[in-house]
């Protein structure tokens, strides 16, 4: 016999599929502990106001709609941190914030659209945002992230995480066609000893990357879609709560962007079936993860099949060319009760559980109307269309089934077993209580004397043999990055295929026009200076799709936040702090965002207290690409071209790879010159459009000494390097010059007859020659002036870095 | 005018490859049709010159690659194909197609399992061309590189020396310049005894022109500013055999 739980004491209708909950008379703690039991991850203050909106109706609520409301007031679908009014304290100066997304997100990126009119056409509102390739086809893209899934199922979480991303593509305007993929991952190093891992049931880094990886691979390689982009960071600080963004962009027709519900319209769901796998994803990601979590959370992470959702997205595909859709979106996080309710959120009208195509049979209502199970899509369609669907839905072998109907009466009506299980008016439902949070941040930095190099060419070795710099081509290779045949500048490239690019560039189907696509993520430098890491971010996604050719007026950029415990000041300080410096960025460089996403709750009890992640931003970007003879990678090309560097050179070494290895926790880190930055950049791109650029490489992890070498890795050349004329700070040290991280800096190559024309381009900005392509050897050769800083074999180097990780996975 | 020939592409639920290898057909100038599987009759193939099975996951290739996909079109349109054939009719499977094909025993004898890495490879490999005379590699060089994506390429006979036997009698139409993923005697595709039936598992598709390729100096120095990349002649060498042979 088990022991009374409050949903017996309360539970006024004991029906088997659904239940009355007497909630009119339950105080704060018990409204909590009900919370609690159902999983609602609803604060006591949100019962509270629950409470409330039932006694206007006078009525109580059922489980199935306090399941709703759960899904609608989570962090994962309202952002409510990101919403909330925050008292925020920054070095002693106190100011308040009304809404991080309102303030620097929203309305930012709208000050720029209007600077822009035509470019964006559609953001924030819709599955992902939009922005304008040409006059018939826009392209998207959407990030997410699946970190508690990953860390408890790495294979199913990252699987189902990618499926969830390529379905908010399917689901974009009236059905995106997804084109490439990105994925971003923070782990625990490779090398994680067993004794540093404080808690019982946590995987190792290693058990965590290998199921990830594998389950990007084997989601994205079977829906057909190539995985292009990515990024891969390790950090003790990720071994409890490692971070999984997955990213898909798309393209659709400008004219089926738009999309609308109408009075009766079916309402059909198309895919997989509705099973017990997933219940409670989105409330279980608005929490913090413990030893518990591994062993009662399994539930919450689903099962993915790509096939099924393959299936799918024929269909949808075929279905929109064929004019068949009116709405169309995903069933991610809170499943139906999500999709059904952003879809009937303005028309209303009934949904019919019964009609559900259940994957096992005795599901009560709320599991039916929240499951997450995977490789779902609901549309709303005009009858007179049901039988063409039909049809394509017996050609492509998927199910379709009428859930329901939309009526235009602004309620959410659903029915299950011939009674009513939930009748809500959404419209009622979008103010969930604006939280009060409080942070803090104070300057972590200090000045520091750079250490003397003693042997340049060793440090090189161990900055290009660190886990942030390695080759990532063990895991690159896993996905195939070609399929579609579209994939031009592809992540490993250069003469010999297997040197690393800044961005990847898609050729889109009936279209000049090119998509690059590239990621930044550098949550060292947030762990000093979250603002700066917010600068660099933007800039580095901006500087690398501009390197691959894209021109720098025609970017869009997402954000993806992923944050420790809000409710601690200090954490939340840093968020903060980074918001100000991506939107700085943005507005500097004129570039959007068109969509973005939070995750919080990244912290994990263990034996030693709480450890949390770092804030961490990634940012992703697309760019248009003019044309294909714009394109250009990162690796070196001819034997006779000289090297110049664009960008400015500063003496501050944090968040360096080097600084790291070097134990320098506290060096300041390097600002960005925004205004600066964007001058070149445009510049840059006068001289792509001239074809004055062989090839160009991002200075970004590593320093100028990686980037050099990298560009070599291709094997056409040896490299004859002299940095007297480095544009510097006049205190940069040596470290500063070779493995320094400041933004903004890109290595270009040109032809030796094109470089007065390139140098004059740049005329008043930083620029300077760094020297040129040897045909003679095979060596990186760097000095200054008269001192020889490096000379070591090219080969050497490359053999360092592309086993560095290949020996782990 | 002239009546360009018509090519089927048959599609099975997760094959993916089918819009890259359609216009990798319609460019050499095929009629292409993509036929679903649920919608594959024989009348279907009344005209066709062609069939081609693209690259993909059939099924999700759970089971061994292509065995559900030779499950149902067997039972779908029982001998079809290999009527199709013996009537003169050309069939091309790439990647997941040329598992197919092998299923179907349109092939020699073999089948393609797991890589000896264990892992789906994407990458570049140089290629021999063994079959000149085959109206798939007419137009292309002794050697050229086509990319790879695949995690059971390996073919594998019942014999070792069934393979070896492959090579000698020209069965082996396409071999690896490397040992990429385990394959006996390094082939990577297999052409039938009439010829008019071709399996690789690389994919000519993808390297259609010249910038598909990761070298952006690639065709520098080849006559002329190359604008075709390889996978080009593949197709090109198809259409002028089917062309040049009466139905």
């Amino acid at each position: 016999m088990s022991e009374t739980t409050i949903l017996d004491e309360i539970a006024e209708a004991p029906a088997d599929h659904f239940r009355i909950l007497k909630i009119s008379d339950l105080d704060g703690d018990k409204l909590l502990e009900l919370s609690r039991f159902m999983h609602l991850s609803l604060s006591k203050e949100d019962m509270l106001a629950v409470q409330k909106i039932y006694k206007e109706w006078d009525r109580e609520p059922t489980d199935v709609e306090l399941e709703v409301i759960a899904q609608t007031w989570s962090e994962h679908c309202k952002h409510r941190i990101f919403g909330a009014d925050i008292d925020h304290e920054v070095d002693g100066e106190k100011e308040s914030v009304k809404s991080l997304f309102k303030t620097y997100i929203f309305d930012v990126s709208h000050r720029i659209f209007d600077s822009k009119p035509g470019f964006v056409l559609s953001a924030f509102h819709d599955n992902a945002g939009f922005i304008k390739l040409d006059d018939e086809q826009a392209i998207c893209l959407k990030a997410e992230t699946h970190n508690h899934p990953s860390a408890i199922e790495p294979y199913a979480g990252a699987n189902t995480g990618l499926g969830g991303v390529i379905r908010d593509i399917l689901g974009a305007g009236k059905g995106a066609k997804p084109i490439g993929s990105l994925d971003v991952f923070c782990f625990g190093s490779p090398d994680t000893s067993m004794e540093k891992i404080k808690a019982d049931d946590v995987l190792h880094p290693l058990g965590i990357m290998r199921g990830v990886v594998r389950g990007v691979r084997d989601y994205g390689n079977r829906m057909g879609i190539p995985t292009i982009s990515g990024a891969i960071q390790f950090d003790d600080s990720y071994i409890y709560n490692p971070l999984v963004y997955c990213g898909t962009a798309g393209v659709i027709p400008i004219k089926d962007i738009d999309k609308k519900v109408e009075a009766g319209m079916k309402i059909i769901a198309v895919g997989g079936r509705t099973g017990r796998d997933g219940l409670h994803g989105a409330t279980f990601s608005s929490a913090a993860l413990d030893t518990e979590s591994h062993e009662s959370d399994q539930q919450a992470v689903q099962i993915g099949n790509p096939i099924e959702e393959k299936k799918a997205a024929d269909f949808v595909l075929a279905a929109r060319d064929k004019g068949l859709i009116g709405f169309i979106t995903d069933c991610g996080a809170g499943g139906f009760s999500s999709a059904c309710g952003e879809m009937l959120e303005e028309c209303g009208g009934t949904i019919h559980l019964d009609n559900a195509p259940l994957k096992e049979q005795g599901l009560v209502s709320w599991e039916i109307f929240i499951s997450e199970s995977q490789e779902r899509m609901v549309l709303a369609v005009a009858e007179e269309h049901l039988p063409a669907l039909q049809e394509l839905a017996d050609l492509y072998e998927t199910e379709m089934t009428i859930l329901g109907e939309a009526d235009g009466s602004g309620i959410l009506k659903v029915t299950h077993h011939g009674e009513t299980v939930c009748q809500l008016d959404c419209s009622k439902l979008h103010d969930a209580p604006t939280r009060h949070l409080k942070a803090k941040w104070e300057k972590k930095t200090k000045p520091v004397e750079a250490p003397v190099l003693s042997r340049p060419g060793t440090t090189l070795k161990e900055v290009l043999g660190d886990f942030a710099v390695v080759s990532r081509e063990p895991i690159i290779r896993e996905y195939d990055h070609e399929v579609q045949g579209n994939t031009i500048l592809k992540p490993l490239a250069g003469a010999s295929g297997d040197a690393p690019q800044d961005a990847a560039v898609l050729r889109i189907n009936g279209s000049d026009r090119l998509m690059s696509m590239s990621v930044s993520i550098l949550p060292e430098w947030g762990k000093t200076d979250p603002y700066a890491m917010g600068t660099a971010c933007v800039d580095e996604c901006m500087r690398q799709l501009v390197a691959s050719g894209a021109d720098p007026d025609r970017i869009a950029i997402l954000d993806n936040f992923c944050v420790g415990n809000p409710e601690a000041e200090e954490e939340l300080g840093a968020l903060v702090e980074t918001v100000k410096g991506i939107a700085d960025a943005a507005v500097a460089y004129g570039a959007p965002f068109v969509s973005g996403k939070d995750s919080f709750y990244n912290y994990f009890e263990t034996e030693e207290g709480p450890v949390s992640i770092p804030v961490t931003i990634l940012i992703s970007g697309m760019g248009i690409v003019e044309e294909a003879s714009h394109v250009t990678g990162s690796s070196l090309r001819r034997n006779d071209s000289v090297l110049a560097i664009i960008g400015h050179t500063q003496s501050k070494l944090g968040g360096s790879v080097f600084a790291r290895q070097a134990g320098l926790t506290t060096a300041e880190v390097p600002s960005t010159d925004l205004d600066e930055a964007m001058k070149m950049y445009r510049q840059y791109y006068k001289a792509v459009q001239e074809g004055l650029i062989l090839s160009a490489h991002d200075v970004s992890e590593g320093g100028l000494a990686v980037t050099l070498a990298e560009a070599a890795f291709s094997g056409k050349a040896g490299l004859e390097i002299d940095l007297s004329s480095l544009p510097m700070d006049d205190d940069a040290s040596k470290a500063a010059m070779l493995f320094g991280e400041s933004p903004s800096r890109l290595v270009i190559e040109v032809a030796p007859e094109n470089l007065e024309k390139v140098a004059e381009l740049f005329e008043g900005l930083p620029f300077a020659g760094l020297g040129r392509a040897a045909s003679g050897h095979q060596n990186l050769n760097v000095v200054w002036g008269k001192e020889i800083l490096i000379n070591e074999s090219i080969d050497e180097l490359k053999s360092l870095w592309k086993n560095g990780l290949a020996q782990y996975y | 005018m002239e009546e360009r020939p018509c090519a089927v592409l048959l599609k099975f639920p997760g094959t993916n490859c089918d819009g890259e290898t359609a216009r990798a057909l319609e460019t050499v100038g095929f009629v292409t049709e993509v036929v679903q599987i649920s919608e594959l009759t024989p009348e279907k193939l009344v005209g066709v010159r062609l069939v081609v099975l693209s690259g993909g996951f059939s099924y999700g290739d759970y089971v061994m690659a292509g065995r559900l996909a030779r499950l149902v079109t067997e039972q779908k349109v029982g001998e079809t194909l290999k009527e199709f054939r013996d009537n003169g009719g050309y069939l091309l499977g790439i990647c997941n197609g040329f598992q197919i094909l092998t299923q179907l025993d349109l092939l020699p004898a073999g089948s393609l399992v797991e890589n000896t890495s264990g892992r789906f490879q994407c990458q570049w490999v140089t290629l021999k061309n063994r079959a000149p005379q085959s109206p798939f590699l007419s137009q292309l060089p002794e050697s050229f590189e086509f990319p790879i994506a695949h995690a059971e390429g390996r073919l594998v006979t019942r014999e070792a020396g069934e393979a070896a036997g492959y090579v000698a009698s020209g069965a082996a139409a396409l071999t690896y310049a490397t040992d990429v993923n385990g394959s006996f005697e390094q082939i990577a595709g297999l052409q039938d005894e009439t010829g008019r039936v071709f399996g690789l598992m690389p994919h000519p598709e993808r390297f259609l022109r010249q910038e598909d390729h990761y070298d952006p100096d690639w065709s520098s120095g080849k006559d002329g500013g190359e604008t075709h990349g390889s996978g080009y002649y593949l197709f090109r060498s198809l259409y002028d055999s089917v062309t040049s042979t009466s139905e």
